[in-house]
């Protein structure tokens, strides 16, 4: 059980806030659609909506890729540093934006992610006690960096889905890392008795 | 198709068995109702007996159903002439030049078969509901709360009648597939076309009947739907009264759930992607169902702050929006058109 007013509590409110907003205009498009009945519309109408209702929820999905790319820092840094970077990245992905395009600045924003959450991964896989976890245990941590490193190249995947080799790829360590980490995260207490049976035995 | 296939006894035994379930669910359900408004608990060891009785029957029809698939499985092939081979072969062969994901090619020694997974059309809600059944036993066993007991009895009792009144699945079973292939059983076909047809029952055949994805995207789902089921009726009994015993329940079943979920929506991402192309984004389904995961999400996370008063009712009050998001979830592919409508 955590305190409430911890830096991760606002993260966690402010995620919570944006995840709603996309939930209501997803909600929206939903009933749109069946309104204006988008399905009779032939295939260029059809694309004009998708494009439009993309162009509705872009901010909002940019606003999440930010907040993840706070929220994998927060493990390394304390809250100054975490500002000072949350800052660092928002003006950096803003500057790629108006130089290469928005796409590519949020790609810069998840490889930055990517890069720092395998630093968290690999700390917590050596046990450090240099991250910053609300959680203890070994597993748990272990388990949260995995999760989160999946939902990072979950990401990742969807702006690569047209080159279809590294999408596969990208696709399984996705799951494959989610599959673990929800095990490890979830499971903590079971995985290290299953360990110590297995070194009893 | 009777005489391929031995519908009518298939048809008979189950909606049989259906009856016997109602009848025994039933019985779990009125005890359910009784124990819920009674502050003693009654016929315990009785209304045990009753749970474990309609999980047996439940298991019981599902094997039911793995029979009549393996029926399906050896008795329909799309088998063609000889001379057509060649002919097919070279217009799959050129169908899958540029293809991203091609159609396998003929063979006559194998003609292609529906390995048709257990969760098609009606047995969808017989195989989420069954279990529910599981986890509504697991849950009877590991808590002593008799009011808790009743309301996982009395929500058994609701699906089962759900299941017996609109989503029969033996009662005329799998009727939108045997009405696509049925024609592929007319003796007084001409030639050409049944080559047509092939040509329409083929691609479906592969991209949806038989896909792998097929065994793992849907029953994941319907896994984590009994799942939540459950942390919704522990939630319920959260807002009203501080159980720790039961929010541990809530909070494992809802674990599992999500568990299920995410590996669920992911196994039908790369599905998507080769039935339908990068074009599914604004499918109502995938909308909701990404809701419905943000709310699981949002759950867990503050189910971690529980400790505060305010925080154990905002978490109980998400875990009942949670199962209202599923149930908008499923019944989006009814009510909104979209990619999964034809599933519903």
């Amino acid at each position: 059980m955590k305190k409430k007013g911890s830096l991760d509590f606002y993260l966690v409110l402010a995620t919570v806030a944006v995840l709603f907003v996309i939930s209501s205009i997803c909600i929206y498009g939903m009933f749109y659609f069946k309104l204006a009945q988008i399905q009779q519309l032939a295939p260029v109408a059809k694309l004009d909506y998708m494009n439009r209702m993309n162009s509705v929820i872009a901010p909002f999905i940019i606003a999440l890729i930010l907040l993840l790319g706070i929220c994998v820092p927060k493990r390394l840094l304390p809250a100054l540093w975490l500002n000072r970077f949350a800052v660092a990245l928002a003006v950096i992905a803003g500057g790629v934006s108006l130089w290469l395009g928005v796409k590519t600045g949020l790609v810069v924003v998840l490889a930055a992610s990517l890069m720092l959450q395998l630093i968290v991964l690999a700390l917590a896989v050596g046990g450090s006690q240099l991250l910053y976890f609300e959680k203890s245990g070994y597993w748990l941590r272990l388990g949260s960096s995995l999760v989160h490193l999946g939902i990072i190249l979950f990401v990742l995947d969807l702006f690569f889905h047209q080159y279809q080799l590294l999408h596969l790829i990208l696709f399984w360590v996705t799951t494959g890392a989610m599959v673990l980490g929800m095990i490890f995260c979830f499971y903590a207490q079971g995985v290290v008795q299953f360990i110590r049976a297995r070194r009893r035995n | 198709m009777e005489i391929f296939l031995p519908i009518a006894f298939y048809s008979r035994t189950g909606h049989g068995l259906l009856i016997v379930l109602l009848i025994f669910a039933g019985l779990t359900g009125l005890s359910g109702a009784s124990n819920l408004c009674r502050s003693a608990p009654l016929l315990s060891r009785t209304t045990l007996f009753l749970l474990t009785t309609v999980v047996l029957l439940f298991v019981a029809g599902f094997s039911g159903i793995c029979w009549f698939h393996y029926q399906i499985f050896q008795q329909i092939s799309l088998t063609l002439p000889p001379s057509f081979a060649d002919m097919l072969n070279q217009q799959l062969v050129d169908m899958n030049r540029g293809a991203e994901y091609g159609l396998p090619l003929y063979r006559s020694d194998a003609p292609p078969r529906y390995l048709l997974p257990l969760w098609l059309e009606n047995e969808k809600y017989y195989f989420w509901f069954m279990c529910y059944a599981v986890m509504a036993l697991v849950g009877h066993l590991r808590l002593k709360n008799h009011r808790f007991r009743a309301a996982l009895h009395l929500l058994l009792a609701v699906q089962v009648v759900i299941l017996f009144l609109h989503t029969d699945p033996f009662l005329a079973p799998l009727p939108k597939f045997l009405a696509e292939v049925a024609p592929w059983f007319s003796a007084d076909m001409p030639d050409g076309q049944r080559f047509g047809l092939f040509m329409r029952l083929y691609p479906k055949m592969v991209f949806y009947y038989n896909a792998q994805y097929m065994w793992f995207h849907p029953p994941l789902l319907f896994l984590s739907y009994a799942c939540i089921t459950m942390t919704f009726v522990a939630s319920l009994f959260m807002l009203i009264k501080r159980d720790v015993d039961i929010e541990m329940l809530g909070y494992d079943f809802a674990k599992l759930g999500y568990f299920f979920l995410t590996l669920g929506m992911l196994l039908g991402y790369p599905w998507a992607l080769k039935a339908w192309g990068p074009n599914w984004w604004w499918d109502p389904k995938i909308c909701s169902s990404i809701m419905m995961w943000a709310i699981y999400s949002t759950y867990l996370h503050t189910r971690l702050y529980a400790n505060k008063p305010a925080m154990w009712y905002f978490t109980s009050i998400l875990g009942v929006v949670c199962f209202l998001a599923m149930v908008f979830t499923f019944l989006s592919s009814f009510f909104f058109p979209g990619e999964h409508t034809f599933v519903g």
